[in-house]
């Protein structure tokens, strides 16, 4: 009857794996990755709509990322990581726009200047033209 | 036998029994699910602006990524969610309204780049134009600056031709002092400055002359062959070219084109030992400077 506590063991020791197999599971559970993807592409485009002068340009949509990202922050440190994940991806959305509107006022802007100068060269022509 | 029917209908009864709680709760939760599930309201208006955007032809063609991954986003907000999964229905109500508003922009900006291009093409066109237009009257210009060259060119050999044609008209002879006009002494009668007749042909014509080319002075020259002392000979050929002057200037031409001088016997053009080389020496040259 020695070799009874060994076939306890033997027998539980299923049991024991699985016991610390949900332990690390809860581990897991209690202290979930937050999701650094999402967060990083955020900074990286919020980072990009900057350089191409989106404070500028769309102020309004540069702060509302920068706004999503904060409180996609926070979500991480709440530990409320499908949360953060869903706010750090409208944070780099709206950068996205950021950058798209931008663009668009930056490409009015030119057509503007380019009109200007084309009136200038209209009313320089029509000079010409009352010359002769 | 019998123990097998019986332990079958016992296993049976009970699967029976499962199947009827399965059906009840799957209706129960089917009920649930046409109830509670919905398409959120916010995605109908999202996806109204994405229908917008893509039956714009310009933005169709100008966005189509963007409104590819927009329509995505769209579908996705669209689908139905629990009662109880608002968040994630407004999350994805956010990203596929942004990502509709991105394909605008984008559709936006791609449209300037074309009218610019466009502006760019027109201006070439119109600065094309302008130094076309430029090009020509600096052609037209060119040519009528030769045409009017050479008319000037024309009048210049016309007015040569006219003057060699009035030169020869004076019977003048041209050396380097200028056109040299030898008046001979048949104007004058002997020992006397006074021209004879009052008129003569070759004053006319000198007249004429001198009228036609105003800017032209002139010299009167008087010279006498030897008879006679040097200095009755001076005073006479003084006063044969002083007639000379007083004719012209009775004739219009403006006395201070006109300088006088008498030479006397100084410079014969012929031998005075014979009466045919004084009557050639007896003269008044008249220069007319060039």
């Amino acid at each position: 009857m020695r070799i009874f506590p060994a076939s306890i063991i033997n027998r539980r020791f299923p049991l024991f794996c699985t016991l610390v197999l949900a332990s690390l599971l809860a581990a897991c559970a209690s202290k979930p990755l937050p999701p650094t993807e999402s967060l990083n592409a955020a900074r990286d485009t919020i980072a990009r709509a900057e350089q191409a002068d989106a404070r500028q340009y769309a102020g309004a949509e540069l702060e509302e990322a920068r706004a999503q990202l904060v409180m996609a922050e926070k979500a991480v440190a709440e530990e409320s990581m499908t949360e953060a994940d869903q706010l750090a991806n409208q944070s780099r959305v709206a950068a996205s726009l950021a950058m798209a509107r931008t663009e668009a006022a930056k490409a009015a802007e030119i057509n503007r200047e380019m009109g200007r100068g084309a009136d200038a060269l209209d009313v320089e022509m029509g000079r010409q033209g009352e010359q002769k | 036998m019998n123990a097998l029917m019986n332990s079958v209908s016992l296993l049976k009864k009970p699967f029976g029994g499962k199947t009827g709680a399965t059906i009840v709760l799957s209706s129960l939760l089917l009920t649930a699910c046409a109830m509670a599930p919905e398409t959120p309201p916010a995605a109908l208006d999202v996806r109204q602006k994405l229908t917008e955007l893509q039956s714009n032809p310009e933005t169709a063609r100008n966005a189509r990524i963007e409104l590819r991954d927009a329509e995505a986003a769209v579908e996705l907000a669209e689908q139905p969610v629990d009662n109880d999964q608002t968040a994630l229905a407004e999350h994805r109500v956010y990203m596929a309204d942004r990502m509709v508003e991105i394909a605008r922009a984008t559709a936006t900006t791609r449209q300037m780049e074309a009218d610019r291009q466009r502006m760019g093409e027109e201006r070439d066109a119109a600065r094309l134009a302008a130094r076309t237009l430029e090009a020509d009257t600096a052609r037209a210009d060119a040519e009528s600056a030769r045409r009017s060259e050479m008319a000037a060119a024309a009048t210049t050999a016309k007015a040569a031709e006219e003057m060699q044609r009035q030169i020869d008209e004076l019977e003048a002879e041209a050396t380097e002092r200028g056109l040299v006009l030898t008046l001979g002494d048949v104007l004058f009668a002997s020992g006397s400055a006074d021209l004879q007749g009052g008129s003569n042909r070759n004053l006319e014509k000198l007249v004429d002359f001198l009228s036609t080319y105003p800017d032209r002075d002139v010299l009167i020259e008087g010279h006498t062959d030897n008879v006679g002392s040097a200095s009755f000979n001076q005073t006479l050929s003084l006063q044969r070219a002083e007639s000379v002057r007083r004719y012209l200037t009775d004739h219009g031409v403006q006395g201070q084109r006109l300088t006088v001088s008498g030479l006397g016997l100084e410079r014969p053009v012929a031998d005075n030992t014979s009466a045919m080389g004084r009557q050639q020496n007896r003269r008044v040259e008249v220069i007319i400077e060039n």
